[in-house]
């Protein structure tokens, strides 16, 4: 359980921190109060979203069903994130940079209207929530603490809320490319272990097969990020 | 929905890839390699992390 929560609040913290760059450049041209009141809206059709999304997974009968849907969900996820860190720290894409993110927003023409900038602000939230969204879904029903990994999803919030308002201006040093890159190991080694286990496969190591699968990603991942980079780095 | 679907899952490209470790995972699983496919499912997926990496 400590894992899935762990794997909850860093994907929650690491798109909550893209959130806040939307909400702070937001909330420069329309004032906090409107800003804020955008994001409690995305929050609230977030919050809609999990209870609708919880109650279709538990009106699955079949676990084994149930457990290879989470399972191959899981897979799609972790496999983007962890692609998508290992080229970033190889190199190979940019990375992302939240402080131009947040020049780029306040350069935007449309932030000047307010109804314009409420709706950045709550489609922004939205779009960064959903991904919070899913990984509390189907980690919180798959393990059956849909409450807990809810809460770690609001923790992540907390937090992230906390540093913004001490520091006024985009988290730019959080270690996004890392978190998504542990995230990403993370997912799909649940998704490997709940996938193979609903396909009927035993485990030889039980539980514990997630720590050697996660470790297994983790540093094949890391051979692929020296890898590439020297590739790059070779004339 | 679609736009739902991509910024979860990724393009076609990611669906394609985890399909086919799928494929060949079962295909291990029905094989007499089967109690191998602890270890067929992971490596595909960090091959499939490989290949998707660079595009």
């Amino acid at each position: 359980m400590t894992g899935m929560l762990l794997a909850v609040f860093l994907t929650a913290a690491v798109e909550w921190v893209e959130a806040y760059t939307i909400i702070l450049a937001v909330a420069l041209s329309i004032g906090w109060g409107r800003a804020l009141q955008a994001m409690g809206a995305a929050l609230a059709a977030l919050a809609a979203l999990t209870a609708a999304g919880s109650f279709l997974l538990t009106r699955i009968q079949d676990l084994r069903v149930l457990q290879l849907l989470i399972g191959v969900f899981l897979l799609l996820f972790g496999l983007r994130w962890l692609a998508k860190a290992v080229a970033r720290g190889a190199g190979l894409k940019a990375l992302h940079d939240e402080a131009a993110e947040f020049k780029a927003l306040r350069g935007r023409a449309d932030l000047h209207d307010r109804r314009a900038a409420w709706l950045v602000a709550f489609n922004g939230t939205l779009l960064e929530g959903l991904e919070v969204w899913f990984i509390v879904v189907t980690l919180g029903v798959q393990t059956g603490h849909l409450a807990a990994a809810a809460l770690a999803a609001l923790l992540a919030l907390a937090v992230v809320a906390a540093m913004g308002a001490a520091l006024h201006k985009p988290l730019a040093r959080v270690p996004e490319n890392a978190i998504k890159f542990l995230v990403g190991a993370a997912l799909l080694s649940f998704g490997t272990y709940w996938t193979l286990e609903a396909l009927g496969y035993r485990w030889p190591l039980g539980d514990a097969t997630l720590i050697a699968l996660l470790a297994f990603y983790a540093m094949g991942g890391l051979a692929l990020i020296r890898l590439y980079a020297g590739t790059r780095a070779r004339p | 929905m679609r736009g739902l679907f991509k910024t979860l899952f990724g393009d076609a490209r990611h669906v394609v890839a985890v399909a086919l470790c799928l494929m060949v995972t079962l295909a291990a699983l029905r094989s007499p390699a089967a109690p191998a496919a602890g270890l067929v499912l992971p490596l595909c997926l960090l091959a499939a992390a490989a290949y998707l990496a660079r595009r």
